[in-house]
């Protein structure tokens, strides 16, 4: 925007230069939002209008009656939950750390000031966190389910492939922003290379680190509550069977307990990201 | 430090150690604590050690025997693109619907500009929190018991998941604008909605797009798989693939959900930096 509306020679614009200046990009504008609406009418079209299946959903009041089966709490479920809660903490908790475990090789490779060799270490390590980024925690699980089969330590696996992505690429940003100072003085010293890493900058990029590790551990609680729907374990497990067995108050009960796990998780991730900062 | 130099000390022998008596007696605890809590876990999820080693060359042979000659024409075929393009509008709808109701809700949710700090503040976060922290798969689930296999619950599932996203980091980027103007539009007896359009949104506009592209990205990404319990689109190909045992097709639907998703955070990406360019 502030392109157009510099002038195109030294000379200073007239008036009409900027009023049709303004005037171009209010049409862009104009395109640009009557481009989006079109695809809003055009999915909305095709998703909603076309592919629903109106018949079966029936009117509002059928709707209201399917969701009316959800409200309502199966108070006999509870001790058979706290079993797959602590299971889904655990997996978690193992998860992150085995994930901040494997993200060390992607994180050296990933930033570009620390990376051994950079035409080929670095597109390897940007292609490592893309890819456990890119693929969805559910096929990842599925993925380990089908090479170790069915259990907690799929679920472990998965979240650690998963997390490498994000702790790797915040790490890899910590680690090109870091005063080049300490390092630069090691290496003077005689330092080699781990003894670079672990005096010059592992001290200046903790605190970020264990800020987004605390992060992608409640996030990561999140996402072990829904591991079991694949046979991983966990409270996800509890869910597909209140699910296949119809018993609708036993579903909200368990999604209220998932709910309760991750409130904990938040408040002691706020709490710990506070103390690391 | 200064202090230590100083004062002479009594007993010079005295070994040097970067972390004094109570300190590192709390350091070493932390790291025992640590080692304990790991070595139970380990026992109470019973998980085998002793496979884990073997893992990698398991994992090696089986992606070799079954899954390597990816079934490239599978998803070349028009039908499979459909379900992409399928795919791709739910991820938009989805998006656009969250980002829409996440205005409100981060508007209500922001600390400084919420209409009541005692009613509606705690409100708006619960349902942000509520939103976000149930995972987009128990959202499609829930979606398709109630209304039915199709299209329409994946969209619904990843609008209440775009909400909850969208709308904790509208909150907070609200909660970090500059109160000048909208302390001066409130003096000058501006109403609410004044206050919102003229001083807080202007502010905030640059962020929300980049948060609007970010959104995109990721309920693109939960799109894929959103299918997969019933919600339509590319999800929906390769669980049938999967209970098929077709693995050649789900590595080549695998390889197509990379390639999409890569291609969808090359150009947020691009779009992203331009939009912080103009600021």
């Amino acid at each position: 925007m502030n392109k157009a509306l510099a002038p195109p020679t030294a000379a200073k614009p007239t008036v009409d230069d900027i009023i049709r200046s303004q005037r171009r990009t209010r049409y862009a504008r104009g395109a640009f939002f009557t481009l989006l609406l079109i695809m809003v009418v055009w999915s909305v079209k095709v998703t909603v209008i076309d592919d629903t299946d109106w018949a079966r959903i029936g009117s509002l009041a059928n709707v209201l009656k399917a969701t009316n089966r959800f409200i309502g709490i199966d108070f006999s479920l509870f001790p058979t939950l706290i079993g797959p809660a602590i299971e889904t903490l655990m997996i978690a908790c193992l998860g992150t750390l085995l994930g901040v475990i494997l993200c060390i090789p992607a994180a050296w490779f990933g930033a570009h000031n620390i990376t051994p060799y950079k035409p080929i270490t670095y597109p390897l390590a940007r292609l490592m966190m893309t890819l456990s980024r890119s693929i969805h925690e559910i096929v990842w699980a599925l993925f380990f389910v089908a090479a170790v089969g069915l259990g907690p330590l799929a679920g472990v696996l998965a979240l650690a492939v998963r997390s490498i992505g994000f702790i790797a690429k915040m790490t890899a940003e910590a680690i090109e922003d870091i005063d080049p100072g300490p390092v630069d003085a090691i290496r003077a010293t005689g330092g080699n290379d781990f003894q670079v890493v672990i005096y010059g900058i592992l001290p200046q990029v903790l605190p970020q680190v264990l800020s987004v590790v605390v992060f992608e551990w409640e996030i990561n609680i999140r996402r072990s509550a829904i591991l079991g729907l694949v046979g991983a374990g966990g409270l996800g497990l509890v869910f597909f069977r209140q699910m296949n067995t119809f018993n609708y108050h036993g579903v909200t009960t368990v999604i209220l307990a998932i709910l309760l796990l991750i409130l904990l998780g938040e408040v002691f991730s706020y709490f710990a990201r506070k103390a690391v900062i | 430090m200064n202090r230590a130099l100083d004062r002479q000390p009594a007993t010079p022998q005295r070994e040097w150690s970067r972390f004094k008596f109570p300190g590192s007696l709390i350091k070493y605890g932390i790291w025992l604590s640590i080692l304990v809590f790991l070595a139970y876990t380990v026992k109470y999820l019973d998980i085998p050690l002793d496979r884990l080693l073997g893992m990698f060359g398991r994992l090696g042979s089986t992606l070799a025997n079954r899954y390597y000659p990816p079934d490239i024409e599978y998803i070349m075929d028009l039908d499979y693109l459909e379900y992409v393009v399928e795919t791709i509008q739910m991820a938009y709808l989805g998006a656009l619907f969250g980002l829409l109701a996440s205005i409100p809700l981060g508007w209500f949710g922001s600390y400084n500009m919420t209409p009541s700090r005692l009613y509606v503040f705690p409100i708006a976060r619960l349902i942000s929190m509520g939103c976000r922290s149930v995972h987009e798969m128990i959202w499609a689930i829930l979606f398709v018991t109630i209304i039915g296999f199709g299209m329409l619950p994946g969209v619904l599932a990843l609008t209440f998941f775009c909400t909850g996203f969208a709308a904790k980091l509208f909150a907070e980027e609200i909660e970090a604008i500059d109160m000048g103007p909208v302390d001066a539009m409130r003096a000058s007896g501006a109403n609410l909605f004044q206050i919102m359009l003229f001083g807080v949104f202007p502010q905030v506009r640059v962020a929300f797009t980049g948060i609007a592209i970010y959104t995109w990205d990721v309920a693109f990404r939960a799109a894929t798989v959103v299918g997969f319990f019933g919600a339509g689109g590319m999800g929906w190909y390769l669980k049938r693939n999967i209970l098929q045992i077709e693995t050649e097709r789900v590595a080549a639907i695998l390889l197509s959900i990379i390639f999409l998703v890569l291609i969808s955070e090359v150009l947020s990406a691009w779009a992203r930096a331009r939009v912080m360019k103009m600021k």
